[in-house]
C-alpha cells in the first residue's frame, strides 16, 4: 500500500449522509435481540421515550458540529482540551471502540454460524468480516462514510418484510396487552439501558466533524436519522410481540431473525439467510468506520500523530484488533454466562458514551466560551 | 503499478466471496448426489420408552425407495443411525411434515417440539399431523402403489392451509408453539385415521400443554373449524335435517360478564342451502323459519355439548381466555383462568342468515 492519506479531506458530506450515518449506526447488532430483553408489551412506551431523550443528545451533538472547531478535527479538540487530556481521553476511547467493535462482530458472526453456516468456527467469520472492513477502510475516510449509502440501500427494505406481521392470523390486538406497566422489575431496568445503548452510535460523528457539511439544517437531519430509528425499533418490536407473544419472547436467542425464517416465497426457501447476508453490508460499513476511528485513537494516544498515515499502520491496528477479538471469543463469547457479561459491558459502556460524550463536550464549549461558527 | 493494484484487490474479493458463499473448505458438505433430504418424519411409541423414527429413503433420486425406520431414545439419534446405515447423509432442511402416532400424543410432544424449534434447519412451517394407525405398514404398503405419497400428502396440508379453505385444520410448527407457549391457549392438532382405502381425515385432536387428551370429529369438527380455525366452510352438512348448507361464513362474538360467571357466544353465520332432501316446503318464509330456528337450536345444543367437553377437559384451544385481557390491567393467572373457564356458564346463540333454495323443488305448490 502506498502513503496515501486515510484521513485526508477533499470533499464534504450533506445532511443526507448525517441522516444515513446516525440512522444506520445505530441499526447495528442489538436490535436483533432486542425484543428477547425488552419482552413486555410496554417498553414500547420506554422504546419512544429513550428515542426522545436520544434527541435531546442529538441537540448536543448538533451543537458541537456548528462549532469551526469541530471541522478542525484533531486540533480543534486539541484547542478545547489541551493536548494531554486529548491524548488520555483518545487512550480510553481505544476501549470503548474495541469493546463496541468486538461485541457487533462477535455477536454477528455468532448469528451467521447459528443460521448460516454451523460448522464454521467463528474466528475465520471474523477473519473475513476484518479482512473485508480493512479493505473498506483502506480506502479512506470518504470512502467509507460513502459507503454508509451502499449499507442503507443494502439493510432499509428488509424491514418492509416485517408488515406480513401485522395482519391476521398473526396480528391480535390483545398480545399488546397490558399496554402500561403493572411492575417494575429490575431486569426492566437492564431493558432499559439497553435501549439507551441501542440509540448510542451516533456520538462517533463528533469525530468525523471535518467531512460534514454543517448549518441550520443539521440537526434537523440528524434527527430524522434518529426517528427513522426509533420507528424501525418500535416497528420491529411490535412485530416480534404479534409473533411471538410476550410469553415467548423470553425464550427465543434471536427473535427477528427466527421471524425472517417464517417467511415464504417459492424461490428462495431460506430468506433469513439472504437478510442477514444484506445485513452483513451494515456491519461491514460499521467496522470500517470503528477501525479507522480506532487507527486515529491510537495514533494520537501515542503521539504519532506528525506521521503520515499508511496501510500498514492500519493493518498492524486491524491485526491486534483481531487477536484481541479472537481472545474475547475464546475467553468470554462462547460460553453463554461470559457473553452475558461482555454484553452488559457493552450495554453499560454504550450508555456512559452515548450520555456523556455531547454532553461533556458541549459543557466544555460553554467553559471555554466557544461560539458558534461564523457560516452558519 | 497501480493496475497491479488493482488486480490483486480484485483476486482478494474473489477469494473473500468463494470463500463465504459456501465453497470454503470447513462448511458441510451439501453436494446433491450425497446427501438425502427428508420430507417428513414419523414418530411413534417404540419398547422400552423408546421412539420410532421412520421415513422414506432415498426422498429424491429415483431408486428404489425404502421405508427405513429406527428405534432411538433420542430423536436426533436417529439421524446418526439413519447415517451410519443409509449411503447418503441425511439432511432436515427440506422437511415438510411430522408425523406423529396418537400414542406417542397421548405422552406429551414437548421434548419433540423442542427439538425441532431449536434446529435452524427446521422451517417452522413444518405441519405437525396426529395419524391414528401403524403408519410404518401404512407406508410400507403404499409404496407400491404411489411412490410420491408423502409429496402428495403434503400437497393436500399446504391446499387446505392456503387462504383457509376451511375444511380440515392444518397447523404448522409456529402455530403449535405458539399456542402451547402462549397462556389461556392449548394447542390442537389434525388427527387422520388410517385405513385401507387410505389416510382419512377423522377430526382435531385437543391438547392439554402438550398432551393429547380428545379427539373431536364430525360434526363437532365442523363446528371447530365454523367457530375457531378458519371461520369458513365449504359445505355443513346436517343430516338431522336432511340439509346441506354450503359456502358457511361465520363472525364471531364474544362476552364475558364482569364477574367472569357467565360467557355469551354469539355465531353469526352466512350461508345458502345447498341440498335439501327433506320434506317441507323452504320456498314458504313460514317454513324457512322454522327450518332456521330448528337449525340454529340443533347447532347450539351440539356446541354447547362440545364446550361442556372442553371445560370438562380444562383446555382452551378456542383462547377464550384472551378475551380476560385488558390494556389498562394485570393479566390474570392462566391457573386460575382454567378454575374460571370450569365453572363458567356458557351461553350460545347462533344467528343464521340464510339464503332459500332457488332452484325449483318438485313439489311446489301453485305453478
Amino acid at each position: 500500500m502506498g502513503t496515501y492519506q486515510l484521513f485526508k479531506k477533499n470533499e464534504i458530506f450533506n445532511g443526507l449522509y448525517a441522516m444515513l450515518l446516525v440512522n444506520r449506526l445505530q441499526m447495528l447488532y442489538f436490535f436483533l435481540i432486542m425484543p428477547n430483553i425488552l419482552i413486555h408489551p410496554y417498553m414500547i412506551w420506554v422504546l419512544i421515550a429513550v428515542g426522545i431523550l436520544s434527541q435531546l443528545n442529538l441537540l448536543l451533538l448538533s451543537k458541537w458540529l456548528l462549532t469551526r472547531l469541530s471541522s478542525n478535527g484533531y486540533n480543534g479538540f486539541v484547542q478545547m482540551f489541551g493536548k494531554k487530556c486529548v491524548r488520555f481521553l483518545s487512550f480510553i476511547g481505544l476501549f470503548f471502540i474495541l469493546l463496541k467493535l468486538s461485541v457487533i462482530t462477535l455477536g454477528f458472526s455468532e448469528i451467521v454460524q447459528t443460521f448460516m453456516l454451523p460448522s464454521t468456527d467463528t474466528n475465520f467469520l471474523v477473519f473475513f468480516i476484518l479482512l473485508f472492513c480493512f479493505y473498506v477502510a483502506g480506502k479512506g475516510v470518504e470512502h467509507t462514510i460513502r459507503f454508509v449509502l451502499i449499507s442503507f440501500f443494502c439493510t432499509f427494505w428488509m424491514i418492509t418484510f416485517f408488515v406480513f406481521f401485522f395482519f391476521p392470523p398473526i396480528a391480535r390486538l390483545s398480545d399488546l396487552y397490558p399496554l402500561i406497566p403493572m411492575e417494575w422489575k429490575v431486569e426492566n431496568w437492564k431493558a432499559f439501558f439497553l435501549i439507551l445503548s441501542s440509540y448510542s452510535g451516533p456520538e462517533f460523528l463528533v469525530f468525523l466533524g471535518p467531512w460534514l457539511k454543517t448549518n441550520n439544517k443539521t440537526f434537523r437531519y440528524l434527527s430524522y436519522g434518529n426517528a427513522l430509528t426509533v420507528v424501525e425499533y418500535v416497528f420491529l418490536f411490535i412485530a416480534s410481540l404479534l409473533y411471538f407473544g410476550s410469553n415467548y419472547l423470553s425464550k427465543i436467542q434471536y427473535p427477528i431473525i427466527n421471524m425472517a425464517r417464517y417467511f415464504q416465497n417459492p424461490v428462495f426457501e431460506r430468506i433469513d439467510m439472504i437478510m442477514l447476508s444484506f445485513e452483513l453490508f451494515n456491519l461491514v460499513f460499521a467496522v470500517s468506520l470503528f477501525l479507522l476511528l480506532f487507527y486515529g485513537a491510537s495514533k494520537i494516544a501515542f503521539g504519532k500523530m506528525s506521521k503520515p498515515t499508511s496501510g500498514k499502520g492500519l493493518l498492524s491496528n486491524v491485526f491486534l484488533i483481531f487477536i484481541g477479538m479472537v481472545l474475547m471469543n475464546e475467553l468470554f463469547w462462547k460460553s453463554e454466562e461470559k457473553q452475558n457479561f461482555l454484553l452488559n459491558l457493552q450495554i453499560i459502556a454504550g450508555s456512559i458514551s452515548y450520555f456523556l460524550v455531547p454532553l461533556v463536550i458541549v459543557l466544555v464549549m460553554k467553559k471555554r466560551g466557544v461560539k458558534k461558527s461564523a457560516s452558519t | 503499478m497501480r493496475l497491479h493494484k488493482k488486480i490483486c484487490n480484485r483476486l482478494i474479493l474473489l477469494f473473500m466471496t468463494i470463500c463465504l458463499s459456501g465453497c470454503a473448505p470447513f462448511t458441510e458438505n451439501n453436494l446433491i448426489e450425497e446427501i438425502s433430504p427428508i420430507t417428513f418424519l414419523a414418530i411413534s411409541k417404540g419398547d422400552k420408552g423408546k421412539l420410532k423414527v421412520s421415513t422414506i429413503l432415498p426422498p429424491l433420486s429415483k431408486e428404489n425407495k425404502n421405508v427405513m425406520s429406527q428405534e432411538v431414545s433420542l430423536l436426533k439419534e436417529g439421524v446418526q443411525k439413519y447415517n451410519l446405515n443409509f449411503y447418503q447423509e441425511m439432511k432436515y432442511g427440506q422437511m415438510r411434515m411430522l408425523v406423529i402416532s396418537d400414542e406417542l400424543g397421548k405422552d406429551g410432544i414437548m421434548s419433540i417440539i423442542n427439538v425441532l424449534l431449536t434446529d435452524p434447519e427446521i422451517s417452522p412451517r413444518i405441519y405437525l399431523v396426529i395419524v391414528k394407525g401403524n403408519f410404518d405398514e401404512y407406508l410400507k404398503s403404499q409404496l407400491d402403489k404411489d411412490e410420491n405419497f408423502d409429496y402428495s400428502f403434503y400437497r393436500m396440508l399446504k391446499h387446505y392451509e392456503e387462504k383457509n379453505q376451511g375444511e380440515l385444520t392444518v397447523v404448522n410448527l409456529h402455530e403449535f408453539k405458539h399456542l402451547l407457549y402462549t397462556p389461556y391457549s392449548d394447542p390442537f392438532l389434525p388427527v387422520f385415521k388410517l385405513e385401507e382405502d387410505g389416510v382419512n381425515y377423522e377430526g382435531t385432536a385437543l391438547f392439554q400443554d402438550d398432551k393429547l387428551v380428545e379427539t373431536i370429529s364430525s360434526l363437532d369438527d365442523r363446528i371447530f373449524q365454523l367457530i375457531n380455525n378458519d371461520h369458513y366452510l365449504d359445505v355443513l352438512p346436517i343430516p338431522k335435517f336432511e340439509v346441506v348448507l354450503g359456502h358457511v361464513r361465520s363472525k364471531i362474538i364474544v362476552d364475558i360478564d364482569s364477574s367472569y360467571s357467565t360467557m355469551t357466544y354469539t355465531v353469526n353465520m352466512d350461508t345458502r342451502i345447498e341440498e335439501y332432501r327433506g320434506e317441507k316446503q323452504l320456498f314458504d318464509p313460514k317454513e324457512l323459519e322454522n327450518m332456521k330456528k330448528d337449525m340454529e337450536t340443533h347447532l347450539e345444543k351440539q356446541t354447547h355439548e362440545l364446550f361442556k367437553k372442553m371445560q370438562e377437559l380444562k383446555v382452551d384451544p378456542l383462547q377464550l381466555g384472551i378475551q380476560t385481557k385488558r390494556p389498562f390491567s394485570k393479566p390474570m393467572e392462566e391457573k386460575k383462568w382454567i378454575e374460571m373457564f370450569e365453572k363458567m356458564n356458557i351461553k350460545i346463540k347462533y344467528n343464521i342468515n340464510i339464503d332459500p333454495l332457488t332452484d325449483a323443488n318438485s313439489k311446489r305448490p301453485n305453478l
